[in-house]
C-alpha cells in the first residue's frame, strides 16, 4: 500500500542539540521497521518528525512519493500510538475511536460499523461503552492502537508503547501488535529502547546512535553481524575486548588469539555462546561467578588486568570461584576505528 | 481518579486516631459557625422578626416586600446582576485566549504575559480606580493622547455602569487566568497531539478536547469571579454611576446614610442568596472533580 522514504532528515533544536543528523531511511510498503537506540539518540524525534510534530531543520520525508515534509499532523495519512496518557477520558472507548471519523463526517452507521470492527481486531469487542478510566493499562494501550488503525492510516508509528507496562504484558502486546500489523499490512515505524521489543517484532532494525543510523539491517543480521562495536554492545550479551593486534596475533592481557589484520589497536567481539571456556592453571582468566539456568550456565571470568568476560557453558558444575580458565573464542568480529575489520566465517 | 477506589480499600483508620482527627476538624467548624453560618441565621431572623411600635417583636416579610417593590432597589438588583454577567461573559473571553496562550506557548515572551496577566492582583482596587480615572477618566490620558492629534474626546465609562464591568474585569484577570491555566494543566500533550494526528484542527481541538476537560475550572473561576463581583463595594463605589448602584455600595448607603438597619440587612441576605447559588454550583463542581 505505502512506502515512507525519509532523506537526509536533520533536526536541530533551538538549544543546539542535534537530535537527528543526516537521517535516511526506505520502509516498505507493510514492513515493519524498529528504531532501536539508547535513550536520547533521536528516536521519538525521527518518529515525531514523521508524524509531523516537529518539523525537520532539514531533508525530505515523503509517503508513496509526495512529499509531507512540512504537512501539518491532522493533514498527514500517519497516525500514532503514545507512550501512554494519550486518550482522552471525557469520551468513552467508542467515542475515542469515532472521534477522527467524526471529524472526517463520515455517516453515524458506517462510523458504529468501523468502531466495533476494530474493537474486535484488537480484542476488545463489546467495551465500547466502558470509560477509558475504568480500563487496564494494557487495554489503553489497545484502545491507542485501535483509535490510530480505524482511521486506516498508510504509515503507523509508534513511540515505546508498551512502555508504561510491566514486562509479561508487554511480551503478550508486542505478539498481538505484531499479528495485527502482519493482518492489516500497514506500513509500521516502531521506536522502542528495548532490543528484545526489535529482534522480535521488527522486518528490519534501525540502530541508531546520537541521531545517526549505526546499522539498517533484518533483525538476525544485526545480532549476528553487528557492524559497528556500539551495536555489538547494544544488542544481545557481547564482550568487547579493546587490544593490540601485531604480527597477525591480537592480545590483552595474558590473553591472545590468531587475527589476520594488520597491526595496530583493535577490539575484538566475541559472544558469550561462541565463546569456549575450559578449565586450565594458572589460565588466561580466572572464574568470578558461575550461574546455573539449568539448560546452560553462565561464567564471568576476569582477564588479569580485571577486563570481566562472559561466556555460556553446557556444564557449569566444572567451574568454580577463583579457578583458571583458558579461553577459546569460536567465531569472533574485529573492529578498527568504529569499522568492522574482520569477521570470522560463520 | 483512583482516588475513590483507594479511599474504599484503605485500610480503616483507628479508633485512637479519631479524637485528635475530630479536634482538628472542630476549630474551622466552629469558626464557620461563629463567623458565618450564625450572622446569618441571626440576619435572616433579624429582617423577618420586625419591631412593633409598642416595644415587641413580630413576624413579618414586610422588608422583603419592600425591596420587591420598590422600584430602586430592583434597579439596583438588576444593574448588579447585569454588571456580574457582563463580567463573567467579558472575563472567560479575555482569560481564555490568555491561559490557551500561556499553556501551549513554547516562546520567551510567554512568561512575560504571564507576569503581566498576574500582576494587576498586587495592585488594591482603590489604587486602581484612582488610575482607571486618570487613564480613562474626563481629561486622562486617552482624552489627551486623542486630542493631541485633532481627534474628539471619548465617551468616559467613568460614572457609568461599564466604569465598574471595566474595572472589576481587570482585578478579577489573575485569579481567573491562574484557575483555568491550572485546568490547562491537566490536559496533557500527548492527548493534544493524539487528537491533531487523528485530524483536529484547531477548532476541533479546543471545542472536543480542551474545553470538556476544564469546564470543571471554567466552571470554578466563573463561581469565584462572580462571587466577587456581585458584592463588589469599592470599584462600584468609585467608578460607577450614582443611580442605580451595585448591591455593594447601596448596602453601605442604606446603613451608614440611610440609618435604615433592618433594610441594608435584607440587602444582604438578599445578596447572600443569590451568592450562594453561584457558591453551589462551585461546590458541585468541585465535588464532580473529585469522582470522575
Ligand atoms: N523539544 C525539545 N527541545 C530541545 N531538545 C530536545 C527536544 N526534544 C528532544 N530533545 C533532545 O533531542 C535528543 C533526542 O531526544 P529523543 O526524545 O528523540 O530521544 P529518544 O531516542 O526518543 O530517547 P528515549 O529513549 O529516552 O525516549 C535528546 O538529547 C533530547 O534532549
Ligand atoms: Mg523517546
Amino acid at each position: 500500500m505505502s512506502v515512507l522514504t525519509i532523506k537526509d532528515v536533520t533536526k536541530l533544536f533551538p538549544g543546539g542539540t542535534k537530535a537527528v543528523d543526516s537521517f535516511s531511511l526506505e520502509v516498505a510498503d507493510g514492513e515493519l521497521v524498529c528504531l532501536l537506540g539508547p535513550s536520547g539518540s533521536g528516536k521519538s524525534t525521527l518518529l515525531r518528525m514523521v508524524g509531523g510534530f516537529e518539523t525537520p531543520t532539514s531533508g525530505l520525508i515523503a509517503i508513496d512519493g509526495e512529499d509531507i515534509t512540512r504537512t501539518p499532523p491532522e493533514k498527514r495519512p500517519t497516525g500514532m500510538v503514545f507512550q501512554s496518557h494519550a486518550l482522552w477520558t471525557h469520551m468513552d472507548v467508542a467515542k475515542n475511536l469515532a472521534f477522527g471519523l467524526k471529524l472526517r463526517r463520515l455517516p453515524a452507521d458506517e462510523i458504529k460499523r468501523r468502531v466495533e470492527a476494530v474493537l474486535e481486531l484488537v480484542g476488545l469487542g463489546g467495551y465500547g461503552s466502558r470509560r477509558v478510566t475504568q480500563l487496564s493499562g494494557g487495554q489503553q494501550q489497545r484502545v491507542a492502537l485501535a483509535r490510530s488503525l480505524v482511521l486506516e492510516p498508510k504509515i503507523l508509528l509508534l513511540d515505546e508503547p508498551f512502555a508504561s507496562l510491566d514486562q509479561h504484558l508487554r511480551e503478550r502486546l508486542r505478539e498481538e501488535v505484531r499479528d495485527i500489523q502482519q493482518r492489516v499490512g500497514i506500513t509500521t515505524l516502531f521506536v522502542t529502547h528495548g532490543q528484545d521489543e526489535a529482534l522480535s517484532m521488527a522486518d528490519r532494525i534501525v540502530v541508531m546512535r546520537d541521531g545517526r543510523t549505526e546499522q539498517i539491517d533484518r533483525p538476525d543480521v544485526v545480532y549476528r553481524n553487528p557492524q559497528t562495536p556500539f551495536v555489538a554492545g547494544f544488542i544481545g550479551t557481547m564482550n568487547l575486548i579493546e587490544g593490540t593486534v601485531s604480527n597477525g596475533q591480537f592480545t590483552r592481557a595474558g590473553f591472545s588469539h590468531r587475527l589476520a589484520i594488520g597491526d595496530g589497536p583493535a577490539t575484538l567481539a566475541v559472544r558469550p555462546e561462541a565463546l569456549d571456556i575450559v578449565p586450565a592453571e594458572p589460565g588466561a582468566g580466572k572464574v568470578h561467578r558461575v550461574t546455573d539456568y539449568g539448560t546452560h550456565g553462565l561464567v564471568d571470568f576476569d582477564l588479569p588486568d580485571g577486563k570481566r568476560l562472559k561466556a555460556m557453558v553446557n556444564q557449569p558444575g566444572q567451574f568454580q570461584h577463583g579457578q583458571g580458565v583458558n579461553l577459546m573464542p569460536r567465531a569472533v568480529a574485529a573492529y578498527r576505528d568504529d569499522v568492522q575489520v574482520f569477521r570470522s566465517a560463520p | 481518579m483512583t482516588s475513590t477506589e483507594a479511599g474504599a480499600l484503605a485500610p480503616a483508620p483507628t479508633q485512637r486516631k479519631r479524637p485528635i482527627g475530630l479536634l482538628l476538624v472542630a476549630v474551622p467548624v466552629l469558626l464557620v459557625l461563629w463567623l458565618i453560618i450564625w450572622p446569618i441565621i441571626s440576619a435572616v431572623i433579624q429582617t423577618l422578626w420586625l419591631p412593633t411600635p409598642d416595644g415587641g417583636r413580630t413576624f413579618s416579610a414586610e422588608s422583603y416586600e419592600f425591596f420587591v417593590s420598590d422600584p430602586y432597589s430592583r434597579a439596583n438588583l438588576a444593574i448588579t446582576l447585569w454588571t456580574t454577567g457582563v463580567c463573567a461573559v467579558l472575563l472567560l473571553v479575555i482569560c481564555l485566549p490568555i491561559a490557551l496562550y500561556l499553556r501551549f506557548s513554547n516562546s520567551k515572551i510567554a512568561a512575560y504575559v504571564q507576569g503581566l496577566a498576574i500582576f494587576p492582583m498586587f495592585v488594591p482596587s482603590i489604587i486602581l480606580s484612582f488610575a482607571f480615572i486618570r487613564v480613562l477618566g474626563p481629561n486622562g490620558t486617552v482624552d489627551l493622547l486623542l486630542n493631541s492629534v485633532g481627534l474628539p474626546k471619548i465617551k468616559s465609562p467613568y460614572l457609568t455602569p461599564w466604569g465598574p464591568v471595566i474595572g472589576l474585569v481587570w482585578d478579577n484577570i489573575p485569579l481567573t487566568v491562574l484557575i483555568l491555566l491550572s485546568g490547562l494543566g491537566n490536559v496533557s500533550n500527548q492527548a493534544i497531539e493524539a487528537a491533531r494526528d487523528v485530524g483536529a484542527g484547531r477548532f476541533a481541538l479546543l471545542w472536543h478536547i480542551i474545553l470538556p476537560r476544564i469546564s470543571n475550572s471554567i466552571l470554578v473561576a466563573i463561581s469565584f469571579a462572580v462571587l466577587g463581583i456581585f458584592s463588589a463595594f469599592t470599584l462600584p463605589y468609585v467608578l460607577g454611576p450614582a443611580a442605580p448602584e451595585m448591591m455593594g455600595p447601596f448596602m453601605q448607603r442604606t446603613f451608614r446614610d440611610l440609618f435604615d438597619p433592618t433594610n441594608a440587612i435584607t440587602q444582604a441576605v438578599i445578596t447572600f442568596g443569590f451568592c450562594i447559588v453561584f457558591g453551589l454550583f462551585y461546590v458541585r463542581s468541585v465535588a464532580k472533580n473529585r469522582t470522575p
